[in-house]
């Protein structure tokens, strides 16, 4: 007996030991000190964001030798939530140098934290960049993120289908969602198959309404909710109940199942974000049979255009972290920058970059054999230029998961879109007091 | 009738057996699989099986290190919550008076508490640390190793302990501490079995805290690492069945090696 | 009978012995502190204060960092606020549902697996215990595939004929909390049928022994003999289970994200989005937790009025 516990003592021991020796090392490799010329940046999706980081490492590391970009894929909402806990602790142990914050949510972080992140004004030059990306990325008139990625909506669709159901490209152009769900009923008549997917629990097409007409759920400065009385909204909100009973849509609760429907064939088009590009493509069997238009624009709201954005991220600098200047000069000399990177990162993943200059690459000007040809992103760099610049702002969550039940209430059981409206603008209001 | 309700029965444990069972067994199917096929939802087992663990265990993700975390902070976790919470129950229940009892039921009140709750708080106690805070194994454990549940428990089966035992140690001249570890330790030792399960499969699962408290990708456990793998555009579902079916081999083992006495420190903890 | 001794400790019937060491162990004191003070301070610094910790910011609100004193407003917020409201009900219909159904179930399917003549016995028992195993992360992916549109319940369900169009488990509002429901019952059902069978075995088998002879049916049996005196057991394992439902949130988290449109928010789930997903207010945040703290102390009395316990 005395034996075991003393083996037991002696282990616990051991295991105390190690744990403070786990502590040193820790210690020694997650500091980013300046000495060691370190950077780690954190990114989520190991398909898309992490390649473009690995990228941009490459070409980094090859210029300015002794320096050494780590890359951590990690999910989206533990990114926000790490980012949350430590700033609102003041404590940056652990924290990354660079982080990729998506564009809908920045403006949370640069207000509830404002000396956290570094000012990029001076290291990167606004005019480089499309000017939509502007207005997320910036703060009190600084500029603190680098443009990355552009989440400019499109209309991907397939010509076979289309073709089926009566329609050439020429009748894709620049259409009106009415005219989409006009479309999309013919399509269910005559091939049999839904025009698009829709997940009950995701707003993403009324975002791009919305912001095809330069509107959001809140005002220009940010902060005021504005669904009461917000046209593109209601108008949204009516094509959206529309095209839920229009019988065209075939609904799903996630993005396996989203991506599983296209790359079946069971949907005709697909209107969401550029990004949705590497996805669709991997269907190899379905070479040749798609084309991209430009997103339908809300056909009762004058200020609406066939140009808005679903999505997009950018890269900031965490000003307390390490070596801020140096992460500043990785991210200036990369994503800043370099339209090389884009160039390749065009081929590798098929970004549609928001670096200006991109659009005079090679593989901008490429025809894809995919989509039949066309230069998709080229077209997509032109869309990407004229999309409306919206502020943000801070609830854009908050709002959304409000709005969800609203929605709801409107689609399934009949409520009067304004009644429905006011008490969302209520509702909004309350949880935007902070 | 004898008959009848006898075939009942077994048909109907069957029936709850294979749905208990039937994930574990898709999961295991799953891993040979495909990304694509998984998410048709195929029954029939791949050929990728090879091909799913070497992505898993190639991955940038580190699978083998979280593993590797999971055990540490799930072995160190175990051992000291059966020495914390056996010394407290035993303490509560032999030496029992009515101050202690009524701190007893405030500790109880402690299960009440939504982690949710103490989130927030405890990330902020722990940035201020200088040793064991944020980012050390150490932080992730603390918080873990004194829970009222186990307390209750070793408190409940230290009920049915013959308390005339300890009268016959101390006129033999032992000590108390020298009691608890040569008479009480070596007696209750399907109750420490059964805790032993209880809290390590608690530590080795824990998600929340270990995902707030930890910031070095290097130091991520298991259940961190498979929640990146699932939430990414494309998720390898393949290579996420294969993950998970190893994260769940360990707890498994625990359980399957030590079930008799995990039934047996149950009826403990049950007895009047 | 040994089982009437019950769960319950404080009016035990030993206060001879008690007395008796009392006189001896005035001594005998600062053992008791020395083995319970560790636990103490722990539950203390890691429970307690950082719970009187949120309790003051939950006097606060503001963005991120910048909170600033706002007495009970968060309070009064909760009233008018109607996703606090959803998750409210939402998680009162999980518990109101999903305990009661998991408790009969486990009871019943212990007393099954009580019989001595069962054969595999060892084999059940493993298989339903099984899923409590699993890592919540885990089980909630695995879920959240099965029940998909396209999944292999609908697949399966459609091939025996039982069902024509596929069910919408994740998307409709319904079906969305019954698909929760199936989770947690399939993850725990096996946990508390441990602790029933371990109650079970307590019992003495001629008390079954003399019923039968009485002519009592085994429903009669169930009723009459089993459950009263599983009693203090089916108490802890409800309390437990209804501080755990009330606590939901990893489940809804990975399964439905909370939808559609709210439909299967849980409380947890909402503190989760005010800390993390929105533009983080810490401050009515913790006002939200405290609804929780308030609510399980509030039905964990009512349960122990009910079943006659005092604790």
């Amino acid at each position: 007996m005395k034996t075991k516990k003393l083996i037991a003592i002696a282990l616990t021991v051991v295991m105390t030991l190690s744990i403070a020796g786990c502590t040193k090392k820790s210690k020694e490799s997650t500091t980013t000190d300046t000495t060691s010329k370190k950077l780690v940046i954190w990114a989520w999706d190991g398909t898309f964001n992490v390649v473009a980081a690995k990228e941009a490492k490459a070409i980094y590391e090859k210029e300015n030798a002794g320096v050494d970009v780590q890359i951590v894929e990690m999910a989206q909402d533990d990114i926000v939530q790490k980012l949350n806990t430590n700033l609102s602790s003041n404590t940056t142990e652990g924290l990354p140098n660079i982080v990729l914050i998506e564009d809908y949510r920045v403006q949370n972080f640069l207000t509830s934290y404002p000396d956290s992140f570094k000012d990029m004004s001076s290291k990167i030059k606004a005019a480089d960049f499309m000017d939509y990306k502007l207005k997320s990325d910036s703060s009190n008139g600084k500029l603190y993120g680098v443009p990355f990625d552009s989440g400019v909506a499109a209309l991907f669709y397939r010509t076979d289908l289309l073709k089926q159901a009566g329609y050439e490209k020429s009748d894709m152009e620049n259409i009106t969602w009415e005219k989409f769900i006009e479309i999309g009923k013919a399509v269910k008549a005559k091939t049999g198959k839904a025009m698009l997917t829709m997940d009950p629990n995701d707003l993403g097409i009324l975002r791009i309404m919305m912001q095809s007409a330069g509107q959001w759920y809140v005002k220009e400065d940010g902060t005021t909710v504005n669904l009461e009385n917000n046209e593109a909204l209601k108008e949204g909100i009516k094509v959206y109940k529309q095209l839920m009973e229009s019988g065209i849509v075939k609904q799903i609760s996630d993005w396996d199942q989203f991506v599983g429907a296209f790359q079946k064939g069971e949907v005709a088009s697909v209107p969401t974000g550029c990004w949705i590009s590497s996805s669709i493509i991997k269907a190899t069997d379905q070479s040749g049979k798609w084309a991209v238009a430009a997103i339908p624009k809300l056909g009762a709201v004058k200020s609406s255009v066939n140009a808005s954005n679903i999505g997009g991220a950018s890269w900031y600098v965490l000003d307390k972290v390490g070596d801020s200047e140096l992460a500043s000069d990785f991210l200036a000399k990369t994503f800043g920058t370099n339209k090389d990177l884009m160039n390749t990162l065009a081929d590798k993943i098929n970004l549609t970059s928001t670096l200006k200059a991109s659009s005079t690459t090679e593989n901008y000007q490429k025809s894809v054999e995919f989509y039949g040809g066309q230069k998709i992103l080229q077209d997509l760099s032109k869309w990407t230029s004229e999309i409306p610049s919206v502020n943000y702002g801070l609830y854009t969550y908050t709002i959304e998961d409000i709005l969800t039940g609203t929605v709801q209430s409107i689609v399934k059981d009949g409520a009067d879109i304004s009644t429905a409206l006011k008490d969302a603008q209520k509702q909004a209001e309350a949880a935007a007091i902070n | 009738m004898k008959k009848i309700k006898s075939s009942f029965k077994y048909i109907f444990l069957s029936i709850v057996s294979i749905i208990s069972i039937f994930p574990f067994i898709w999961m295991l199917i799953s891993m040979t699989n495909k990304s694509v096929d998984v998410s048709r939802g195929s029954l029939i087992p791949g050929t990728y099986f090879l091909e799913n663990m070497k992505n898993l265990f190639n991955s940038d993700l580190n699978f083998s290190m979280s593993l590797w975390n999971s055990g540490k902070i799930a072995i160190i976790s175990t051992v000291l919550s059966l020495v914390v919470a056996s010394f407290a129950g035993y303490g509560f229940e032999i030496y029992r008076n009515k101050v202690r009892d009524r701190i007893f039921n405030i500790l109880l009140l402690s299960m009440m508490i939504p982690f949710a709750a103490l989130m927030i708080p405890l990330f902020k106690m722990f940035s201020t640390f200088k040793f064991f805070g944020l980012n050390t194994m150490a932080a992730v454990i603390i918080p873990t190793i004194s829970t009222a549940f186990l307390i209750f428990f070793f408190r409940q089966n230290t009920k049915s302990f013959p308390k005339d035992i300890l009268e016959a140690g101390r006129i033999d001249g032992l000590n108390e501490i020298q009691i608890f570890t040569r008479i009480y330790v070596p007696t209750m030792k399907s109750t420490y079995a059964a805790a032993a399960i209880i809290t390590f499969m608690s530590s080795w699962n824990n998600y929340m805290w270990p995902l707030i408290a930890l910031q070095s990708p290097e130091k991520r456990t298991v259940p961190l690492i498979i929640s990146t793998m699932g939430s990414s555009y494309s998720p390898d579902y393949g290579m996420i069945m294969a993950g998970i079916v190893i994260a769940t081999l360990p707890t498994a083992l625990v359980f399957f090696l030590m079930q008799k006495h995990f039934v047996a420190g149950m009826l403990g903890s049950v007895k009047g | 009978m040994p089982i009437s001794k019950g769960l319950t400790y404080k009016k035990e019937a030993k206060p001879m012995k008690f007395l008796k060491k009392s006189k001896l162990s005035k001594n005998y004191d600062k053992f008791g502190w020395l083995f319970t003070i560790p636990s103490i301070v722990i539950i203390g610094s890691f429970v307690f204060y950082p719970m009187i910790q949120a309790f003051i910011t939950s006097l606060k609100s503001g963005m991120g960092n910048n909170l600033r004193f706002v007495g009970i407003a968060n309070y009064a917020r909760l009233f008018t606020d109607n996703i606090f409201q959803k998750s409210v009900v939402n998680t009162l219909i999980y518990l109101v549902v999903q305990v009661p159904i998991m408790i009969l179930l486990a009871l019943f399917i212990s007393v099954l697996l009580n019989d001595k003549n069962l054969k595999w016995k060892a084999f059940f028992r493993t298989a339903i215990f099984l899923p409590c195993v699993t890592s919540l992360v885990a089980y909630s992916v695995i879920f959240k595939s099965l029940f998909s549109n396209d999944g292999l319940m609908n697949k399966i369900l459609l091939n025996l004929h039982l069902l024509n169009t596929p069910i919408e488990w994740i998307t409709s509002p319904f079906w969305a909390k019954i698909t929760i429901i199936i989770a947690i019952t399939w993850r725990w059902t096996g946990y508390n049928m441990i602790f029933y069978l371990a109650g079970l075995q307590n019992i003495d088998p001629s008390i079954y022994e003399a019923a039968k002879i009485d002519g009592a049916t085994s429903v009669k049996q169930f009723f009459s003999i089993t459950v009263p005196l599983l009693k203090p057991i089916i108490l802890f394992t409800t309390v437990m289970s209804t501080t755990g439902t009330l606590q939901l949130f990893d489940e809804v988290m990975n399964i439905t994200k909370g939808g559609p449109g709210n439909a299967t928010t849980t409380i947890s789930q909402y503190i989760y989005n005010l800390s993390f997903k929105y533009t983080p207010n810490f401050g009515y945040a913790a006002a939200v937790s405290y609804t929780i703290v308030i609510m399980i102390v509030v039905l964990s009395l009512i349960q122990f009025k009910v079943a006659g316990d005092d604790k």
